[in-house]
């Protein structure tokens, strides 16, 4: 993989086994048995996921260019209306503020993710196992508590009046938080929201960089200490190439965790104040859902999805290259 | 490898620090469930608690259908977590492994897959649902949840096999072992690490879910706990203590769980460490 | 390998399997086989709602009634009802009774989805329906809900600081209810905790009460549609006056947050508290961390700003309503005129509800504060009863934003007011 290649070597040292997989001879056994086996085995996870998010991607497709309200789902009538329901949001100016502030929400949001995430699995290497230990259970206990507890449990720490964190703050002699309003803005109350998913994010991609870590052999880490790589050319050479393709993997799933999060947003503020901390989501549930008016979600799912798939295009792209690359 | 002394304390410091602030949340949720209605809302400064009651936990336990959620949810969350690794073991074996025509097809389908909102789709699944007559019926929570962590599953098992050398499953196979039994000797161990994370977190994903719960069982005895959380809060008065508590107890079979496969693990690393 | 093999071709084999439930199961739902349960009346009604003496002493009565009917009764909580009923409604056995908010029941109505009642009125006790729920349940002159109960607030207060503050009387104006609020702060005010009145800043079913009672209102009907008049000279009014109430009271409520976050009861059980405006039933929730509260506590209805009147107030509540998909309407329509006789609503009334479809309110006059919500209830009115005032609900509420935004000083009156304005214009006009 490019990875591999792209990270210049210290003069000296060993280049690190290659983590990539070697390429597969085809020439080596082609039974029809072998050649079957990769459908076989991809047979139950193609058919899941063709049934079970496929079919149900495909009929969201069509109900956005549906009216599809509560008479029309109850009776089972198809009302087609073209490409109304889009024109509607893509007219609205509204909508595309609100776009805009969701990718740039989500694209702070992940940054900060994985930013902490990978400061502290590259931490749990290296401390001594106790205090690893310690810092794994408190980042399983906040994975493992559930999202509706951890979001009330948030309310109430940022609470104006009765929040632990006013009340701590005005003890350390900052008085003036007596009384304030962690939600007076959008911007503070999105950070609040940041916050929240980050305490609730970071866990899981800590762990899953923290495992890739764990798969380089450590004899390669020996190999590079010996050759006299300090710890940050031991990590460029060693750690980075081998959760290189952890690390794009768990950005591009915060990318989409983020971008289409709902629970936690709506259950701080609803969006608000005054709609200022509304993103997509929210404003698919609001336009949608809450009205029973399902075509409208859909087309604003669709939009999101579109959006993502820009966003996210080039990276699925090269991934899907690159590993095709190299296995070629 | 080797570190000073000083080195060695602020990094445990630095680790201590960070523990305690992830540690915090859980903390606040944990004395509250201990606290009474009037200690909730007092404006008194109780970073740590004074007194303590077990008052909640006992109204949360009592609640009646505790045990039959909590079973409902034992079931499809781990019929969903098992399926889902069995799956996707499989389908991410040969898109590691090997190559062959529709590989990278396969894959941009996982992408794509994931990027489906889900909170749009609960009415194309409902209807799914209840064309293939499976409303109210636990299989149907089961599917879902099986069907959403699925893509998740494949990609990450994928990644964590891809980071696995082959060389070291052909060096196996060089000593006689079969593709099958180089990969269960080798690259299976090895693969403990990314197994454990990848369920845990669909682990976690199933246990947490609320909005095809609530809508796909439509009898009281099918629920799940999520559900059972949400009915702390009535539309004239909202039980936090109570919530709280009931948190903890919910959170409780998460962190079984997840002591169960930190063992695999840490068996998993070792017999990685052997091999390697 | 072989083992590999095996199991690969069984999941396969099972997936499969699931797939072709899928190719087929398509097919036949339009022939449904909901008479399987012909003998199954299904009954949804909301937490909290009607107690469990009575749905239990009324399943039972219905079912000796009928015989070989069974009532499946269920309990459904409020966090995400509009989805579980939306699905429900859609399903092919949707149930047969359910129990809507008011505020949702035109939602659904409009959207031709509920059993036309219009006809059978009469039989559930049509006469001495409250009218301030009737017209919920009412679409293009015909009727689809059925009024179950109500609640409305009133202001409950403690008796004993009003004394020791020299307060004799409730306040029976807006002009005396301010003298009060002076006098308790003079009384207490030393104690910084102390609030002569918790009012949070998003309180927004208290500031209909204002609205109305200066002349003003939300929307008003226009054509087909309304039109929000937020910005008429009495909306304005209404929201002067709960501003003067917030700064005379020294509140320290959240001006960004409404009155169950955090959860009114339980500030005032904390006993620092002389007054809040909420249902009698809160007294309860206050009970759990004072339980001699309860006793302290009496209850005046809401002032108006014309001596000797109370201000009108916002009558929340449910209806009960049969889908149209419903395989029984008529055993649904005989369950509810069994449950809107006279003998469940008084159950109904004893369980501190105004009733939904009987005056008698003697059970609920016994308790104190049910006597004076009950006599409010008289002058209870509605919000808009357009088909679209749940997503008002639900969303971004204008009327909460226009709160706050005033409250806080980050809008004028006229900034404020033309804003929300708007907002609701988006939602309900047209």
């Amino acid at each position: 993989m490019t990875a591999t290649k792209v990270v210049p070597m210290p003069a000296g040292a060993t280049p690190p086994a290659s983590a990539r997989a070697t390429p597969e001879k085809p020439r080596r056994r082609t039974g029809i048995g072998e050649r079957m086996m990769p459908y076989l085995l991809l047979l139950p996870a193609l058919v899941a996921v063709l049934v079970l998010l496929g079919w149900p991607t495909i009929q969201m497709l069509g109900i956005s260019l549906r009216k599809l309200d509560l008479h029309e789902l109850v009776t089972g009538k198809a009302v087609w209306i073209g490409f109304d329901n889009y024109t509607e949001e893509l007219t609205d100016p509204e909508f595309w503020s609100v776009a805009v502030r969701t990718v740039v929400f989500t694209a702070l949001l992940v940054a900060a993710t994985l930013l902490v995430a990978l400061v502290i699995a590259v931490l749990m290497r290296h401390l001594n196992p106790v205090v690893r230990i310690i810092l794994q259970i408190s980042l399983v206990l906040a994975w493992a508590v559930p999202v509706i507890a951890t979001t009330t449990v948030f309310q109430w720490i940022f609470d104006q009046q009765y929040g632990i964190l006013n009340k701590t703050l005005d003890r350390l002699g900052f008085h003036s938080f007596i009384g304030y309003s962690w939600f007076s803005t959008g911007a503070s109350t999105l950070a609040v929201i940041g916050l929240l998913v980050l305490w609730q994010a970071v866990p899981f991609v800590a762990f899953t960089l923290y495992a890739g870590l764990l798969g380089v052999p450590r004899e390669q880490y020996e190999a590079a200490g010996i050759d006299g790589a300090g710890p940050w050319q031991t990590f460029r050479a060693v750690s980075w190439p081998a959760i290189r393709p952890i690390l794009t993997m768990v950005t591009f799933l915060s990318v989409l965790w983020d971008f289409n999060m709902f629970g936690q947003v709506w259950a701080i503020r609803q969006g608000g104040p005054d709609g200022a901390s509304t993103t997509l989501a929210i404003l698919q549930y609001l336009k949608g859902i809450a009205g029973s008016h399902f075509g409208s979600a859909a087309a604003i799912a669709t939009i999101m999805l579109v959006l993502l798939l820009l966003v996210t295009g080039r990276y699925v792209q090269l991934l899907v290259r690159s590993k095709d690359g190299e296995l070629a | 490898m080797r570190k000073s002394l000083t080195q060695r304390v602020t990094l445990s410091v630095v680790g201590v620090l960070v523990a305690l602030l992830f540690f915090f949340p859980t903390y606040w949720m944990f004395t509250t469930s201990l606290k009474t209605p009037g200690e909730v809302l007092s404006p008194k400064y109780d970073l740590f608690p004074t007194s303590a009651t077990l008052a909640n936990f006992a109204s949360a336990l009592t609640k009646p259908g505790f045990v039959t959620y909590l079973s409902n949810s034992l079931i499809v969350t781990l019929g969903a977590v098992l399926a889902a690794l069995v799956v996707g073991v499989l389908a991410a074996i040969p898109l590691a492994r090997f190559r062959f025509k529709g590989r990278k097809g396969f894959l941009l389908l996982i992408l794509v897959a994931q990027l489906a909102p889900l909170s749009a789709l609960f009415i194309p699944m409902y209807l799914l649902m209840r064309d293939l007559g499976l409303l109210n019926t636990l299989p149907s929570l089961l599917l879902v949840y099986f069907a959403t962590s699925l893509p998740f599953t494949v990609w990450m098992l994928y990644g964590f096999i891809n980071g696995i050398p082959y060389d070291l499953e052909e060096a196996a196979m060089i000593d006689g072992c079969s593709r099958a039994g180089a990969f269960r000797r080798v690259t299976l161990p090895l693969l403990g690490p990314g197994l454990v994370t990848t369920s845990v977190f669909s682990f976690i994903t199933a246990w947490n879910e609320f909005l095809f719960a609530l809508v796909f069982m439509q009898d009281k005895p099918k629920q799940t706990l999520p559900v059972w959380l949400s009915s702390f809060k009535t539309a004239f008065s909202v039980d936090w203590g109570g919530i709280m508590a009931a948190s903890v107890v919910y959170a409780i079979p998460a962190l079984i769980f997840f002591l169960i496969v930190q063992r695999k693990l840490v068996s998993g690393l070792t017999a990685g460490a052997v091999k390697g | 390998m072989k083992r590999w093999l095996k199991l690969a071709a069984g999941a396969a084999a099972l997936t499969l399997a699931t797939a072709g439930c899928a190719g087929s199961g398509g097919g036949d739902t339009a022939t449904g086989s909901g008479g399987s349960d012909g003998g199954t009346l299904t009954v949804w009604l909301m937490d909290g709602s009607a107690p469990d003496s009575l749905t239990g002493a009324l399943n039972k009565e219905f079912e000796a009634a009928h015989a070989g009917v069974k009532v499946n009764y269920q309990i459904q909580p409020w966090n995400g009802i509009q989805q579980k009923l939306t699905t429900a409604l859609a399903s092919d056995t949707p149930p047969d009774v359910i129990e809507v908010g008011n505020t949702q029941t035109p939602a659904f109505a409009s959207d031709e989805v509920l059993t036309d009642l219009s006809a059978d009125v009469n039989s559930f006790n049509g006469s001495q329906w409250l009218t301030g729920l009737k017209a919920s349940g009412e679409f293009e002159g015909k009727t689809y809900g059925v009024p179950f109960y109500a609640a409305n607030r009133e202001v409950l207060y403690r008796k004993d600081m009003f004394e020791q503050a020299g307060i004799t009387a409730p306040p029976t104006s807006d002009a005396e209810w301010l003298d009060d609020i002076a006098k308790l702060k003079a009384k207490f005010g030393s104690d910084k905790d102390f609030q002569a009145l918790y009012l949070p800043g998003q309180y927004w079913y208290t500031l209909l009460s204002f609205i109305w009672d200066n002349g003003g209102d939300v929307a008003k009907a226009e054509g087909k549609g309304f039109k929000s008049t937020l910005d008429s000279a009495g909306s304005k009014a209404g929201l002067e006056f709960y501003k003067q109430l917030v700064d005379a009271s020294g509140t320290t409520a959240p001006k960004d947050n409404d009155e169950a976050t955090p959860q009114q009861a339980g500030i005032y059980g904390g006993g620092k508290v002389a007054m809040f405006i909420g249902t009698p039933g809160e007294v309860a929730t206050a009970a759990k961390t004072d339980p001699s509260i309860a006793d302290k506590t009496g209850a005046f209805p809401i002032p108006s700003k014309t001596a000797g009147q109370t201000a009108p107030v916002f009558l929340g509540g449910s209806n009960l309503v049969i889908p149209l998909n419903s395989k029984h309407a008529d055993l649904a329509k005989e369950y509810l005129k069994l449950l809107t006789s006279t003998k469940y609503m008084s159950q109904m009334a004893a369980a501190g509800y105004v009733p939904g479809t009987s005056t008698d309110t003697s059970a609920l006059d016994k308790d104190p504060l049910g006597g004076v919500m009950a006599k409010a209830s008289k002058n209870g009115r509605a919000v808009p009863t357009s088909p679209k005032w749940g997503e008002v609900e639900s969303g971004q509420n204008p009327l909460k934003d226009m709160l706050t935004a005033y409250l806080t000083g980050k809008k004028s009156i006229d900034q404020a007011t033309a804003d929300a304005n708007a907002a609701l214009d988006k939602i309900i006009g047209g």
